[in-house]
């Protein structure tokens, strides 16, 4: 199902000139002048931070778009900006200028408790380290989301149960993420960003802490989810390993694309 | 969910919640034993007033503390017994007098003559000796927590008092007072005779009201009467017997402040117990504020699990203080907990305990969800 469609894009694709692929007026933006059909949509994002005393750029004017249902990976050396832009991307952080926009609806310059409430209900997120809540069973970690937006607790944990079965972890659905494996910890993980079914769904090198299979595992898995949901993925990494699961790989370099 | 995810998180980690637990815990354990204690003391002060049976006390002006009398006279009694709603009057004659100790030492002791075929004044309850010991001739009665001032007397035994003989002929147990001067109660004639007082002079007159009559107005009356006295009803005479040692001696301060102490050393173990826990589990609410729970829902968690620990804490205190006091409280050193000091106390470290919170609070304020995927 996956490598069909993948193995040979995935290496073709690989880092179209963005700046020409993004500018106004160009072919895929002929049709929608005023309101984009992109799922998300980043125009000249900069970003820098203050070290040692003066001012870097990290990001210097990006312009990234994700269509729907597409799987685009961030590649690039350490520190070009990937996490930063991905954080960006997730309203977990601001930009310095640029515009982000998330279904054609302008999301940068959006309050703190706006922001929340997008990540909330549209963006789901997989992390290198799983950043799974110990105290919860795997069942109950997968079940935040849900309640979150106000289900009731048994039945988010029926709903977050059967997504565990499905990824094969029906024996440790009670189980804490300390008693679980790395490879289980991420899926449970992965269960916890998708079970919303959100539009847009940021991993940052989620194969990272895993062995080779077990990261195969998850993106298999990750592949087929936000397939199934429509979900559109943006993957930073650095393991070449799974970029047979990218429908378009963007590489980065000081904070900009190649 | 999200309390769901307050009490988990809190269970999880048993360490930090039993080292919080024991500061909510200590705080309500000490201010309860602490006040306990405070009343336990103060109250004896007004514990001849207390126990007296009396509904009125009418003493000389400006009386302001019980085991300080001043003489009033005698023959009042019957202008008092005129007014409308007066059921008895009976006086009371206190004295410092001395008694001679075995091996050749003095006691003072504070006499209280208590008129016969009256239970006006009879503040004690005999628990050694025949009930009506007081009315046998030069008859005393004594408390068995003052044996080791009085050098053990035994009932039965002779003793001198103010250099007249007189017989142990009862003994009560636990009517004690402020002072560390032991309560000699007599005869209220034999009292006059030992201490060698005027007999036209008295030290109280308490008042008996009859059935369905009006304290408040039978005390004006009285004090119509009797302008040079002062007339009280029980409570009040009590309440103003304990201001004044609590006031007089600073007390009030010193119990105070150490009870404060109490509260505070709890409230930082709690708000330390919390802001650790906090600190651990910075990471993990990054990640909730990152997919998407909010500000206040984070404080809300905390919140609650302040208000689990507080309320656990203050069970569990309460329980301790309750098996303490029964284990502890004794005459001498009475452990007294009013029911409203075991409700204030609880309601007061519940609140502190909230305010415990606030210190996490700041932390968790300053998470930035962006850590999330930085760590
Ligand atoms: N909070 C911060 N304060 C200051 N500088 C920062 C901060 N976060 C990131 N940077 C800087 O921004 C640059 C890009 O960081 P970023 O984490 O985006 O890199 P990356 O591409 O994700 O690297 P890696 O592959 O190692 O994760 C780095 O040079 C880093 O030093
Ligand atoms: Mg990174």
């Amino acid at each position: 199902m996956t490598t069909t469609n993948t193995g040979t894009t995935a290496y073709t694709t690989t880092d179209v000139p963005v700046g020409v692929q993004h500018g106004h007026g160009l072919a895929s933006g002929q049709k929608t002048s005023a309101m984009t059909n992109h799922a998300l949509e980043a125009k000249a994002i900069a970003k820098s931070y203050v070290i040692g005393g003066q001012s870097r750029p990290v990001l210097d004017g990006i312009d990234f778009h994700v269509d729907p249902g597409e799987c685009v990976f961030l590649a690039g050396p350490s520190g070009s900006g990937k996490t930063t832009l991905l954080s960006i991307l997730g309203l977990l952080l601001t930009s310095d200028s640029g515009q982000l926009l998330l279904k054609g609806r302008r999301v940068d310059g959006l309050t703190e408790v706006e922001r929340t409430l997008v990540r909330r209900e549209r963006i789901g997120f997989v992390f290198q380290r799983f950043q799974l809540i110990n105290g919860l069973t795997a069942e109950d970690n997968v079940s935040i989301p849900l309640t979150m937006d106000g289900m009731p607790l048994r039945e988010a944990r029926d709903r977050a149960g059967a997504l565990l079965c499905r990824m094969g972890l029906e024996d440790h659905r009670k189980a804490l993420p300390t008693s679980m494996s790395p490879g289980q910890c991420q899926r449970v993980a992965l269960a916890r960003a998708v079970i919303n079914e959100p539009e847009l769904i940021l991993a940052d090198e989620p194969t990272a802490a895993l062995d080779g299979k077990s990261g195969q595992a998850v993106m298999e898995l990750l592949h087929q989810l936000t397939k199934e949901f429509a979900s559109s993925t943006v993957v930073v990494t650095h393991d070449p390993r799974i970029y047979q699961y990218a429908d378009r790989i963007c590489e980065m370099e000081n904070g900009k694309f190649k | 969910m999200r309390w769901n995810l307050a009490y988990r998180t809190l269970f999880h980690d048993r360490g930090k919640l039993i080292a919080g637990l024991v500061g909510v815990i200590f705080s309500v354990v000490l201010v309860n034993i602490q006040g306990g204690l405070f009343f336990g003391l103060v109250n004896k002060a007004s514990m001849l007033v207390d126990r007296s049976n009396a509904d009125i006390w009418i003493g000389h002006r400006g009386m302001h503390n019980v085991d300080f009398a001043h003489p009033i006279p005698e023959r009042y009694r019957y202008t008092v017994a005129g007014v409308e709603g007066v059921a008895e009057v009976q006086p009371l004659k206190l004295q410092f007098v001395n008694m001679a100790l075995p091996g050749g030492k003095y006691q003072q002791v504070l006499l209280v003559g208590v008129a016969e075929s009256t239970n006006l004044g009879r503040a004690y309850s005999i628990v050694d000796g025949p009930q009506d010991a007081i009315n046998r001739n030069d008859a005393i009665v004594l408390d068995r927590c003052d044996d080791d001032k009085l050098d053990s007397p035994q009932v039965g035994e002779l003793r001198e008092v103010n250099g007249r003989r007189v017989r142990v002929a009862g003994k009560s147990n636990g009517i004690l007072n402020f002072l560390v001067t032991p309560y000699v109660f007599a005869n209220y004639d034999d009292a006059i005779e030992i201490g060698g007082s005027n007999p036209l002079e008295t030290s109280y007159l308490l008042v008996r009201l009859a059935p369905n009559a009006d304290c408040q107005r039978v005390c004006r009356d009285i004090r119509t009467l009797l302008p040079e006295l002062d007339v009280m009803t029980s409570d009040q005479y009590a309440s103003l017997s304990i201001n004044h040692w609590i006031t007089r001696t600073g007390l009030g301060l010193s119990f105070g402040a150490a009870t404060l102490l109490g509260l505070l050393v709890g409230l930082v173990m709690v708000g330390q117990t919390l802001y650790a826990m906090v600190l651990d589990r910075v990471g993990e609410y990054a990640t909730l504020r990152a997919i998407g729970l909010d500000e206040r829902e984070l404080l809300s968690i905390l919140a609650f699990q302040s208000a689990l620990v507080a309320s656990i804490g203050i069970a569990i205190g309460m329980g301790i203080t309750i098996i303490l006091k029964t284990l502890l409280s004794s005459p001498k050193a009475t452990i007294e907990i009013p029911l409203m000091l075991y409700v204030g106390c609880g309601v007061l470290i519940f609140a502190i305990c909230l305010f415990a919170a606030g210190l996490p609070y700041l932390r968790v304020r300053r998470i930035d969800p962006h850590t999330a995927l930085q760590s």
